[in-house]
């Protein structure tokens, strides 16, 4: 009779156990190693079945598969080699989560970094007229999150006008446009969200466009104040930072 | 007067038949519950060790587990480890936490031995010693057998605890202070006792004894 409670045990008992290696390491389950970049030491996963995570398991992912790999892969391998490894170590990142359809609480999301496990979650089916942006946006969270200290909001805030004031928070307010559309002191209608997104988009024009955005740049005298306000953090955290 | 009866052919070879499934029965029952049978048993005499001051021996359900710690990598976690072992702080500290065929660990001094495990705090105890800085390595790798402290979220976080890799987790490479690795024996740590379901086991497996083959 135990054998046969036994063997009904079994058959039945088919959910998969979230206890691998990787996710002794980070927290995320069913994950794959894809690559460990030997330039600047980032280790890519990939997540091939989805996962659901978080507190409230509010952050879902779906899984990839190697054509979706195939296609973006090596958009985010080079613009993540603009970082060196120490750069990397500073702002605490080290693995690199592909998922697709990434969203938290429910709203779609190009990527969520993960300072506490050195983790950066992207979404490989993200619109591609702003992939690339988004990658490197993604990674001033990063660093933001890292050094708070040398991108303080309340500072920064004092830049714009004196008449405007940011949402409470990103999701807070329907300012979501990424598109170039400079209004006084705003790259995009996304910066005008909050201080964080605001810095967050700067940095990301700038690093993926630099020297159209850095003439842009130059005719406003806000936007002039928030790149050397950026540039002086960035020093900062390393001296010989350039986008 | 009763007549004796004489057993048929058929009558026999059912008898004979099931006297051998009562044995099969048996033997098969003997041997699931026998999950140390087919491990080999580790004779020290057999080994000839160049550094007899880093060799640890752990003792297990299944037998004999040696450790040769590397000290040129991460000599104060080695160290650490040793004061422990000698302190005999390891012995039935629990394999509370197994990860099938993957990796096992072991070393939550305050909650995780044994005698008095706390199953609703195993994983948070301390040693009394205080944490150590990590000592990350990335030429140390991480293959089958490899003996690193386990450590929080954070760098710097490594106490006592400790994991063994059954397999090969490149991945771990430069993310955790390795202690050393296991020469022999791995197959009695390959047998210790899995949970179902959760990564916590429940009436886990434990280390009979730790200590070091010269103190």
């Amino acid at each position: 009779m135990r054998y046969i409670i036994l063997i009904f045990l079994l058959f039945f008992n088919f959910s998969y156990v979230n206890a691998d290696a990787i996710y002794n390491l980070i927290k995320i389950p069913n994950l794959e190693v894809h690559k460990v970049d030997d330039v600047n030491g980032i280790k890519y996963l990939v997540s091939k079945r989805g996962f659901v995570i978080g507190d409230t398991n509010n952050i879902k992912c779906n899984g990839i598969n190697n054509s979706d790999l195939d296609r973006e892969f090596n958009t985010i391998q080079n613009n993540l080699r603009d970082y060196n490894s120490n750069f990397l170590r500073k702002i605490n990142l080290k693995f690199v989560v592909l998922c697709k359809n990434l969203e938290i609480s429910g709203i779609n999301t190009g990527g969520i970094p993960d300072n506490k496990f050195r983790t950066l979650i992207l979404d490989l089916t993200f619109n591609r007229n702003y992939f690339e942006r988004m990658i490197h946006h993604e990674i001033f969270h990063m660093i933001d999150n890292s050094f708070p200290e040398l991108f303080k909001k309340n500072k920064w805030s004092k830049l714009n006008n004196k008449d405007f004031s940011y949402a409470s928070c990103s999701t807070c307010t329907d300012l979501l446009g990424l598109d170039l559309e400079i209004k006084k002191g705003f790259l995009t209608e996304y910066s005008m969200s909050t201080a964080e997104e605001d810095m967050a988009e700067i940095y990301s024009l700038l690093k993926t466009n630099f020297k159209e955005i850095d003439l842009l740049i130059k005719k406003d005298n806000i936007l002039t104040k928030k790149k050397n306000f950026l540039i002086n953090g960035l020093k900062e955290i390393d001296e010989k930072f350039i986008f | 007067m009763i007549k004796k009866i004489k057993p048929s052919l058929s009558e026999k070879i059912l008898f004979i038949f099931l006297i051998l499934l009562i044995i099969l029965t048996l033997s098969s029952f003997y041997i699931l519950n026998n999950k140390c049978l087919f491990v080999k048993k580790i004779d020290l005499n057999n080994f000839k060790f160049k550094d007899k001051q880093n060799i640890a021996i752990m003792e297990v359900e299944c037998g004999k587990v040696l450790i040769e710690l590397d000290s040129n990598i991460s000599p104060k976690a080695v160290n650490r480890f040793k004061k422990l072992v000698n302190k005999g702080s390891y012995n039935g500290s629990a394999f509370y936490r197994v990860i099938e065929n993957t990796l096992i660990q072991a070393g939550d001094i305050e909650y995780g031995n044994i005698s008095n495990i706390n199953y609703s705090r195993v994983g948070t105890g301390k040693s009394g010693l205080g944490t150590i800085k990590s000592e990350l390595s990335d030429n140390f790798l991480f293959n089958a057998g490899s003996v690193a402290f386990a450590r929080k979220e954070k760098f710097d976080t490594e106490d006592s605890e400790f994991f063994i890799t059954l397999i090969d987790i490149p991945i771990y490479q430069g993310e955790y202070t390795p202690i050393g690795r296991v020469i022999a024996g791995i197959d009695s740590l390959k047998k210790i006792k899995v949970g179902n379901k959760s990564t916590y086991v429940l009436k886990p497996d434990y280390i009979k004894s730790l200590k070091l083959l010269v103190n």
